[in-house]
């Protein structure tokens, strides 16, 4: 093959334009390690990138924009290792600023988490909180549509109960249903003595009374017991409010401030 | 590649050197080294795209595709085989013909005319880049002093992805005269390229 040959053939090559045959006689040219026709080629590459480098045309932004965007974007999903392969001798000495640039980068991203770890510690305390919040208006709920429950219910009876000698004024209602408990109500009581409470009783016919529980009032005189279902009492003829000492008794032993027929 | 003969002078005056620095810091996944890398080059890789390729969005959409390339071969970069510059016009090359192929294939019925007549009829179409260039001033340098008939065949080639079997059957002329019209013109190329860089 002689040198006009050989250049034709790293002339095409070159150009990217060697049909089947002549890419094949190329290529085992510079397989063989034939100098003359790597030379050739390198050179005519090198024209080629000089050629192509003639013409410059600005592209428009948005075509880095949308490039950096999908950088950013893989950056997120796989962040880049550092290559295995050592950095070209050439470029060594001058990559000094570069580390520091790394550096203050990874000080920003642990930053960044250091903040994202308070914001989120913040959030945490938030959420505690609500749910707190939010079981504390589910149980009133519970209690208030317990209530509503017991009064639509046709076999639940209002008992009001009238001051007596001790209290004259203090007035009381018991909403009263057997099965399922009921609700009372004080008024105008004055304040248990120190040592002492109030206990409300529920008397069925010639029964010695069965208690339904102690209660504290107010300064205002006021007071209320959540009374559960008594067992084995399913009619209730009178209600009636003692002072007891404090924690109350199984049977009444003090004066009583109100009572009510059911 | 003997590419020393033929530095290409990027338009920022970026020496070469700072570029290869640049691809080191990006397969490190430096997005800003890729940033600055990008200003250096796109508008070169660009202006090769567009010769090659005449609708704007489709050589917009090859661009950011031999960045993305570039980016994620970034790591693969030896400058033993060739300059920043070579690693970038390469690959934008080569992806804006695959681009122009596959355009072709799509529309194989009313192109490929099969010599220079059919060809000039063209002239005016998506299908005839290196005219198309030329229309927008783009030929010009070391290329435009080329005779007509070499002209063609380095157009064809580079430009539009030919082979050289291809090229002869374009312009009607024998397949000997298409090679060493091809060597011609790469010979005066070369030496014009060396003597407009002062140091041929």
């Amino acid at each position: 093959m002689n040198r006009d040959e050989i250049r034709e053939l790293a002339a095409g090559y070159a150009l990217g334009g060697l049909d089947g045959d002549d890419r094949a006689r190329f290529e085992a040219l510079l397989r063989a390690g034939d100098q003359e026709a790597a030379a050739e080629l390198s050179d005519f590459e090198a024209t080629l990138m000089g050629l192509a480098a003639e013409s410059t045309e600005a592209p428009p932004p948005g075509v880095k924009a949308a490039v950096m965007a999908r950088v950013a974007a893989e950056a997120r999903a796989k962040p880049r290792e550092a290559p295995a392969r050592p950095a070209p001798a050439r470029a060594a000495p001058r990559r000094s600023w570069w580390p520091a640039a790394w550096a203050a980068a990874m000080a920003a991203g642990i930053a960044a988490i250091v903040v994202g770890l308070s914001v989120s510690a913040t959030y945490e305390k938030r959420v505690e909180g609500l749910a707190r919040e939010a079981a504390g208006l589910r149980a009133e709920l519970g209690r208030q549509q317990a209530m509503v429950a017991l009064i639509r219910d046709p076999a639940t009876q209002i008992v009001a109960l009238a001051g007596l000698e001790e209290a004259p004024s203090a007035r009381a209602r018991m909403i009263w249903n057997a099965p399922a408990g009921g609700l009372f109500i004080a008024a105008g009581l004055p304040a248990a003595p120190a040592g002492k409470t109030y206990q409300l009783w529920a008397i069925a016919g010639k029964n010695a009374p069965v208690s339904a529980g102690v209660f504290e009032v107010d300064a205002r005189g006021t007071g209320s017991l959540r009374v559960l279902p008594l067992a084995g009492v399913d009619k209730v003829d009178v209600f009636a409010v003692t002072l007891e000492p404090a924690g109350g008794l199984p049977a009444p032993s003090g004066k009583m401030y109100l009572a009510g027929k059911s | 590649m003997a590419g020393s003969d033929y530095v290409v002078t990027p338009p920022a005056g970026t020496p070469p050197d700072d570029a290869a620095l640049l691809i080191t810091c990006m397969a490190q996944g430096d997005r800003e080294a890729f940033s600055r890398f990008y200003d250096i080059f796109a508008g070169t890789a660009f202006g090769l795209i567009r010769r090659v390729l005449r609708d704007p969005s489709t050589a917009e959409e090859v661009l950011q595709e031999v960045f993305w390339q570039v980016w994620q071969e970034a790591p693969n970069y030896d400058a033993r085989r060739g300059s920043p510059v070579a690693w970038v016009l390469m690959r934008a090359k080569a992806r804006a013909i695959d681009k122009l192929r596959s355009i072709r294939r799509r529309e194989r019925t009313f192109v490929m005319p099969v010599d220079e007549t059919v060809a000039r009829q063209d002239d005016a179409t998506v299908e005839n880049p290196g005219v198309a260039a030329e229309e927008r001033g783009l030929v010009h340098g070391a290329l435009a002093r080329l005779p007509h008939a070499q002209r063609r065949v380095i157009e064809l080639a580079f430009f539009e992805g030919l082979t050289q079997t291809e090229i002869a059957a374009r312009l009607g002329a024998p397949l000997g005269t298409v090679k060493t019209r091809a060597r011609l013109a790469m010979e005066r190329l070369r030496d014009a390229l060396k003597g407009a860089d002062g140091r041929g």
